[in-house]
């Protein structure tokens, strides 16, 4: 049987934007697989099919396989039953996610921090006014299954739903889409935050105040907490990318601030290790 | 809540109120008639899929998912009919299959006009989403038994569209076994309802059972928006005449549960 997608899994096989392509694939696939999206042994689509589905020419998704075969993601098999199958790698996830954030640049990170907590802002504020207790209990379910989750996937799994849920609750159908790519594209690099027992108890808590605000109509106050949950979120992968400067593919040393590599074209990120 | 008190005015005051009233009659019937039409393509899902399950329920044998996919050529063509509805299926109860724990044999239409499954990762190991038996169109239909219009809601688990769900049970032999439904996004369903909506003299929406407006030509209560105060489940639950409140005028849509909000007839000559 072939087995497709939910909500953020369907995001894996959407259109590509703007983002250097080789690597808006490298990172949707592997983050996908990362989040357990793409099942260990799955055989992904033919190339045409994948590349028209993700939007991207043939040679693009040729050099995305390569990258993502080069970090043991995927394995390709040629001839009769062949075609690229999904491989989760051995070894601590912890490490694979930690060499994956340092193919982010701490502006980077900061772009889609200002982008999520735009959205989760939004969201919140809209939700706020146009809640009803329908739409609550949706949040309360899955903050209590963020709480009580175990592994650190399911955990990401499940604050993703929280945040399209709280988009669903605004009545925004772009909004909701919006999570469900932001989600798609950090909610690997989260199991990094969602996996420290501290940032999740204190992120449970965060997301029980955003809850209250929505029930009580306080839109600001929805709207200012939600930015907070999403703020401390990125603010902790910001430290994490920080405090491993020696890791693969990271910019090179401090001097990143603007000026220095003003001039260059936009960088190539290297997403794989060297 | 009683009936609208009649205005109190001069002949001509009395025409005008009870032409915009006719009027309001004739959108809410417009909207019934559009929303009936959809429940008739979730009724044939219904009766093709208690067929298909009853013989198999008086061998004791468990349909498999494979079963299910005798629905597809039932399912294809009220897709491919004209009308506002952009996906047809049938959602299984969880338990009812015995290769899959939970399963949507789920038919959607794309832009153009092509027919498609929806293939979900339904698996818990996998997906946030994979238990889906707390959305309206499911619980709402299990849970009392009757027909049920969900929505307007943000469809995340199908289609990422805001839209409204249309669904009923499936029982087989007095057993539950999932709902039969349709989906109608709102775009599809303003572009059925507005022209008649746009007939009224003034502005009105169209609110779901909490207030939730469907539609609208209020700009200030557009689809989405809540409309506070009324107890619109009294409404529904009441004699069909409808009520007022406030100066709304209150008219539910046949047995549809939705309901028509108007301004109520002016008074100028009695205030």
């Amino acid at each position: 049987m072939e087995r497709d997608q939910d909500g953020a899994r369907r995001t894996v096989f959407t259109p590509i934007g703007t983002q250097a392509r080789v690597d808006a694939v490298v990172r949707r696939l592997g983050d996908a697989i990362e989040l357990g999206l793409l099942a260990d042994g799955e055989q992904l689509p033919g190339e045409p099919e994948l590349a028209a589905q993700l939007g991207v020419s043939t040679v693009t998704l040729r050099e995305a396989l390569m990258a993502l075969r080069q970090r043991g993601l995927v394995t390709t098999r040629r001839g009769r039953g062949g075609g690229s199958f999904v491989t989760v790698p051995e070894g601590p996830v912890e490490e694979r996610l930690l060499a994956h954030l340092g193919s982010w640049s701490t502006e980077e990170l900061r772009d889609v921090g200002d982008h999520w907590t735009a959205v989760s802002g939004a969201a919140a504020r809209l939700a706020a006014q146009r809640t009803e207790p329908d739409d609550l209990r949706q949040l309360h379910r899955s903050l209590e299954e963020l709480a009580d989750a175990r592994d650190a996937a399911a955990r990401s799994r499940v604050h993703g739903r929280f945040h399209v849920e709280l988009a669903a609750a605004a009545q925004s159908a772009r909004l909701t889409r919006e999570e469900i790519g932001i989600h798609a594209e950090i909610g690997a690099l989260l199991c990094l935050v969602l996996s420290e027992e501290k940032h999740l108890k204190d992120l449970c808590d965060r997301h029980r105040a955003v809850i209250c605000a929505v029930q009580d109509g306080a839109q600001e106050q929805a709207r200012a907490r939600a930015e907070q949950c999403v703020e401390v979120s990125m603010g902790r992968l910001v430290e994490l990318r920080l405090g491993a400067p020696g890791l693969a593919g990271g910019p090179p040393g401090p001097h990143t601030k603007e000026g220095t590599r003003g001039k260059q074209p936009p960088s190539r990120r290297r997403t794989g290790r060297p | 809540m009683g009936s609208s008190p009649r205005p109190a005015g001069g002949p001509d005051v009395l025409d005008e109120a009870a032409s915009a009233d006719v009027a309001a009659a004739d959108v809410a019937a417009g909207v019934r008639d559009t929303l009936e039409s959809v429940f008739d393509t979730v009724a044939e899902t219904r009766t093709d899929t208690a067929a298909l399950l009853a013989p198999l329920t008086a061998e004791g044998r468990q349909p498999t998912t494979a079963d299910l996919a005798a629905l597809r050529p039932g399912l294809h063509e009220r897709l491919s009919r004209p009308g506002p509805v952009s996906g047809v299926g049938f959602v299984a109860a969880p338990g009812l299959l015995a290769d899959a724990p939970v399963w949507l044999e789920w038919w959607q239409s794309g832009a153009g006009g092509e027919v498609r499954p929806l293939l979900l990762d339904l698996d818990p190991e996998h997906s946030a989403y994979s238990d889906y038996t707390h959305w309206e169109w499911f619980a709402l239909a299990r849970d009392t038994g009757q027909r049920a219009v969900a929505g307007p809601y943000v469809d995340y688990l199908c289609s990422d569209e805001y839209s409204l769900t249309l669904s009923a049970p499936v029982t087989v032999e007095g057993r539950f076994t999932g709902v039969a439904a349709a989906d109608v996004y709102l775009p599809a369903f303003e572009a059925a309802v507005m022209p008649v909506l746009q007939r009224l003299p003034g502005p009105a929406c169209l609110v779901n059972s909490r207030g939730r407006v469907a539609v609208s030509t209020d700009a200030r209560h557009l689809a989405g928006s809540l409309l506070k105060g009324p107890d619109f489940g009294a409404v529904l639950a009441g004699n069909g005449e409808g009520a007022s409140y406030e100066g709304l005028r209150l008219r539910p849509c046949g047995d549809i549960p939705l309901i028509l909000v108007t301004a109520a007839a002016e008074q100028p000559a009695a205030r």
